[in-house]
């Protein structure tokens, strides 16, 4: 089917509409920001001289690859401990369930939360480092506090990647490697780690390239000490305001940015994508014996404490949701969740039917781009998957103001309507979905397909009646993740909102700026508590479709 | 299927074409939080029947947008965000200038000089301690801007980053009139202040569940921050320093290209009318109305007395932002 596909009376207008979409969302608003940032009565260099003389420019970027490389191994060893946990502990099924439970949290969380909580718990008065350690000069603002937040927000990354990699590894690979008289110990290091290795680095990169973009842990725990570039373009957006300093910031994170995800293409693409097997059982139920019970023991205490304090963290606020202000009036009082359901019931209404709207339109798109990467042959095909995927390896900022700029004229005045944050989320985060549909179609033959073919249909009736039911784990998949970061995200959209459309996590930034903590705390739990609806709802889905389980989706969120 | 598509198409199509296209309608864009616009807001529209839509947006967000909407403005009016928000509006282009009727009995601080924007309020610089830290401690509430620079609060101080905070902005303001209009002065004092900083909050009014809840000693902020701490009932005590400090003027200005102008000038009419201006005591803003005569609150006005205002000379806050923005970001924060 190869060549054939360029000229195939369906493929080739769909890949033109693919392409016209992504360079009019994509390509256009980001050119319309190059214009800007390099062009001032002539093409000028203005904003990169000012990024070469600040001092706190060039430390950002230093800040920036620095805190990415340590979030990424901190959370990648927590990752793979939960991991190694979940799946080699033997722990009981409910237990196992509650863990994933508590480590979703952070993942799915409005942002901010998570560095509100650590506040509240390990700040100079926090709950633990105060009230229980009696520490005063706990300074948790800085390179300590990022990581820590940054790492407990991602590692969940990590532990749904890594849980799927461990377990589809082969337990009688290990058990040969017994029988053959190895001990535990260089069976873990000769067998488990190299099978793991490729899922490791994954992990790893996926953890980095979250950090790396993540614009509201800095924003509120780097302080002046510790600057990064997010966080650094958006201050010299809105404080200094200068758009042209801030896009080329933002420009040069870019290079990063890019460089760990074309380091993870090459890692999957030089596994084929094969270490995820999302079909077939390993092999025969054998007892794994890979983990002695004293290992076993310390994963458990390790992943106990670190569930634990994610617990107490999010317990902080919802003590704070539900409290007149905490730390100062205890008194139960719904006056915050009586804000919500009151003034802030439109932000949250608006959120769920932008959410909503967002998931067919990007799982549809993402199974369509999948299928076309994955599946056929034309002119330009590397080029549009790497196009496609530029607004995702984008810090959120430049993609927002760039909407602004792009599409606030005629004949694209699409700004102040939901049209334009559905846009925004379907081009920023259906790669997750794309990316599920190439792992799950490198699995199909695609004899398959052509047995359809053969048999005389059409190439769009193959798609609908053959691929798109082989790949609906993967558009749920996609739809889960659009669902949750429709419901989460904040960087792109804070340009965004308008007078017909706001959002709740906009709401919730604006709470934490302004003292109000509780409607903050009580936006977040309803946030979550959506979120975890839908995630429930998506992997029962996913286990009727007999397609893996919420892992599968939870993995997809770091990327 | 496909049923599906055209469903969504059509309802993709209502959202780009309906706007708020409803007959008398001011769209705002304001930095003052819900808590303290909406009331005067809906008390508009209670009176007028014109409905008023507003986004809050903090000031470099609200002029960032501004700026890229230029060619087809989103907003009417710039409602409520600090003077140099509106310097820098003026500076873009993206705002134009309308007296207001009672205008002239503004004083000539309180308005930009070609009328550009004029402010609906002022708001003071405090400082606001934890009471029981103090205590703690065995401190007395800074009442000098050198106290501040006292060993015993090293980090324990947290006020606003300049690169993002208007307060930032004023607290520089307050140190340079201050310490007798000497930059150099200026920016040796930050030096020191610096030593003793926890952290540089985002927003002005970052400090404040700190201070309130105990996690620094000494939040630099606004009136309004305070007031309302205390409102909630935490334990924090307002002082000033006795050099003087200066007051943030939060402007209103036109849009440029304003789409409603008509309805938006009557807004901003009614933004200096006595009956608006007593609106903000009403509502417990706790800012200084700019129109003589109207009434202020009782416990600011008290508060108020203990302090010295220190008077802006917006022209060359105007020319100068930017330099003593960055000699904060290259000199006093580099360490």
């Amino acid at each position: 089917m190869n060549g054939q596909a360029a000229r195939d009376p369906v493929i080739l207008p769909t890949v033109i509409v693919v392409w016209a979409m992504v360079l009019l969302f994509v390509l256009y608003p980001l050119s319309r920001l190059l214009f800007l940032t390099f062009w001032n009565e002539g093409p000028s260099l203005d904003a990169v001289r000012g990024l070469l003389s600040d001092w706190t420019h060039r430390r950002a970027l230093v800040n920036s690859l620095l805190l990415a490389a340590l979030v990424g191994v901190a959370g990648t060893a927590l990752g793979f401990a939960f991991a190694l946990l979940a799946v080699r502990g033997r722990v009981p099924t409910w237990l196992g369930r509650a863990l994933d439970a508590v480590v979703l949290l952070p993942l799915i969380s409005p942002p901010f939360t998570a560095a509100i909580a650590l506040i509240f718990a390990l700040g100079p008065r926090g709950i633990i480092s105060y009230h229980v350690f009696g520490l005063t000069t706990v300074n948790i603002y800085g390179l300590s506090g990022t990581f820590l937040s940054e790492t407990l927000t991602y590692f969940p990354v990590a532990y749904l990647t890594l849980k799927a990699v461990i377990a589809n590894i082969d337990p009688n690979l290990e058990d040969s490697a017994f029988s053959l008289g190895a001990r535990r110990w260089r069976v873990f290091r000769t067998v488990t780690v190299p099978l793991a290795t490729p899922g490791i680095a994954n992990a790893f990169l996926l953890v980095s390239a979250a950090s790396l973009a993540d614009f509201a842990t800095p924003l509120i725990l780097a302080g002046t000490r510790f600057p990064v570039l997010p966080t650094q373009a958006f201050l010299q957006i809105t404080g200094l305001y200068d758009m042209r300093g801030g896009a080329a910031l933002c420009f040069l994170l870019l290079v990063p940015a890019l460089a760990i995800f074309a380091g993870q293409r090459l890692w999957v693409e030089r596994r084929g994508g094969s270490y995820v097997t999302v079909t077939g059982k390993v092999g025969a139920a054998t007892r794994v014996k890979s983990l002695s019970p004293l290992a076993i023991t310390g994963l458990g205490v390790l992943c106990g404490a670190v569930a634990l304090f994610v617990l107490v963290c999010y317990a902080l606020i919802a003590a704070a949701s539900l409290m007149k202000g905490l730390g100062a009036d205890h008194h139960l009082s719904f006056a915050h969740y009586a804000h919500v359901f009151s003034g802030g019931l439109k932000a949250v209404r608006d959120t769920l039917i932008i959410a909503v709207l967002c998931m067919p339109i990007g799982g549809l798109f993402a199974v369509v781009l999948g299928f076309l990467v994955a599946r056929t042959q034309f002119p330009g095909r590397r080029a549009l998957e790497f196009a496609a995927m530029m607004n995702y390896a984008l810090p959120g900022t430049i993609v927002g103001i760039g909407y602004l700029v792009a599409f606030n004229d005629p004949p694209l005045a699409f700004t102040g309507t939901a049209f334009i944050l559905v846009v925004c989320y379907v081009f920023r985060y259906s790669l997750a979905g794309t990316r599920a549909t190439t792992a799950v179609l490198a699995q199909i033959d695609p004899s398959i397909e052509e047995a359809s073919s053969s048999l005389g249909a059409r190439r769009d009736v193959t798609f609908r009646r053959v691929v798109l039911p082989l790949v609906r784990p993967a558009l749920l998949a996609g739809m889960t993740v659009l669902f949750i970061r429709a419901m989460t995200a904040i960087s792109a959209t804070i340009f965004l909102v308008s007078l017909s459309w706001s959002l709740v996590t906009v709401r919730i930034l604006e709470g934490i700026t302004n003292l109000e903590l509780g409607q903050a705390s009580a936006f977040s739990m309803l946030v979550i508590a959506l979120v975890y609806l839908a995630v429930v709802l998506a992997s029962l889905a996913m286990r009727r479709l007999n397609a893996g389980s919420l892992g599968q989706a939870g993995s997809l969120l770091g990327g | 299927m496909v049923s599906t598509l055209r469903l969504f198409a059509s309802v993709l199509l209502v959202l780009v074409f309906a706007g708020p296209g409803l007959a008398q309608t001011v769209n705002v864009y304001t930095a003052w939080p819900e808590s303290l616009s909406q009331p005067i807001f809906k008390a508009y529209t209670a009176k007028t029947g014109v409905q008023i839509n507003f986004i809050r947006l903090s000031t470099g967000e609200l002029v960032a947008r501004a700026t890229a909407e230029k060619n087809n403005p989103r907003a009417d009016v710039m409602w409520g965000a600090p003077g140099d928000g509106f310097a820098a509006a003026k500076e873009a282009g993206i705002i134009e200038p309308y007296k207001a009727a009672t205008a002239e009995k503004i004083p000539a601080e309180l308005k930009d000089r070609d009328g550009y924007y004029t402010a609906v309020s002022k708001n003071t610089l405090i400082f606001m301690s934890n009471a029981k830290l103090l205590k703690e401690k065995g401190l007395k509430a800074p009442t000098s801007w050198n106290d501040l620079l006292d060993p015993a609060f090293k980090g324990q101080i947290q006020t606003a980053d300049a690169r993002t905070s208007g307060t930032a902005l004023t607290r520089i303001l307050s140190i340079y009139y201050a310490f007798g209009k000497d930059e150099e002065k200026t920016v040796d004092y930050q030096k020191k202040l610096h030593k003793n900083v926890q952290v540089y909050t985002k927003s002005g009014g970052g400090c404040t569940v700190p201070a309130s809840l105990g996690q620094t000693t000494v939040c630099i902020a606004h009136m309004p921050d305070a007031m309302e701490a205390k409102k909630k009932g935490y334990g924090v005590v307002v002082t000033f320093p006795k050099e003087g400090v200066a007051a943030v003027i939060e402007g209103v200005a036109l849009v440029k290209g304003a789409k409603n102008r008509e309805a938006a000038v009557k807004f901003i009419e009614w933004t200096f009318s006595k009956e608006m201006q007593d609106l903000l005591d009403k509502n417990n803003v706790y800012m200084l109305p700019t129109l003589p005569g109207a009434s202020i609150d009782a416990d600011v006005q008290a508060l108020m007395k203990e302090a010295k205002l220190l008077p802006v000379d917006l022209e060359w806050v105007g020319k100068n932002r930017k330099r003593l923005v960055e000699r904060w970001i290259n000199e006093v924060i580099r360490d």
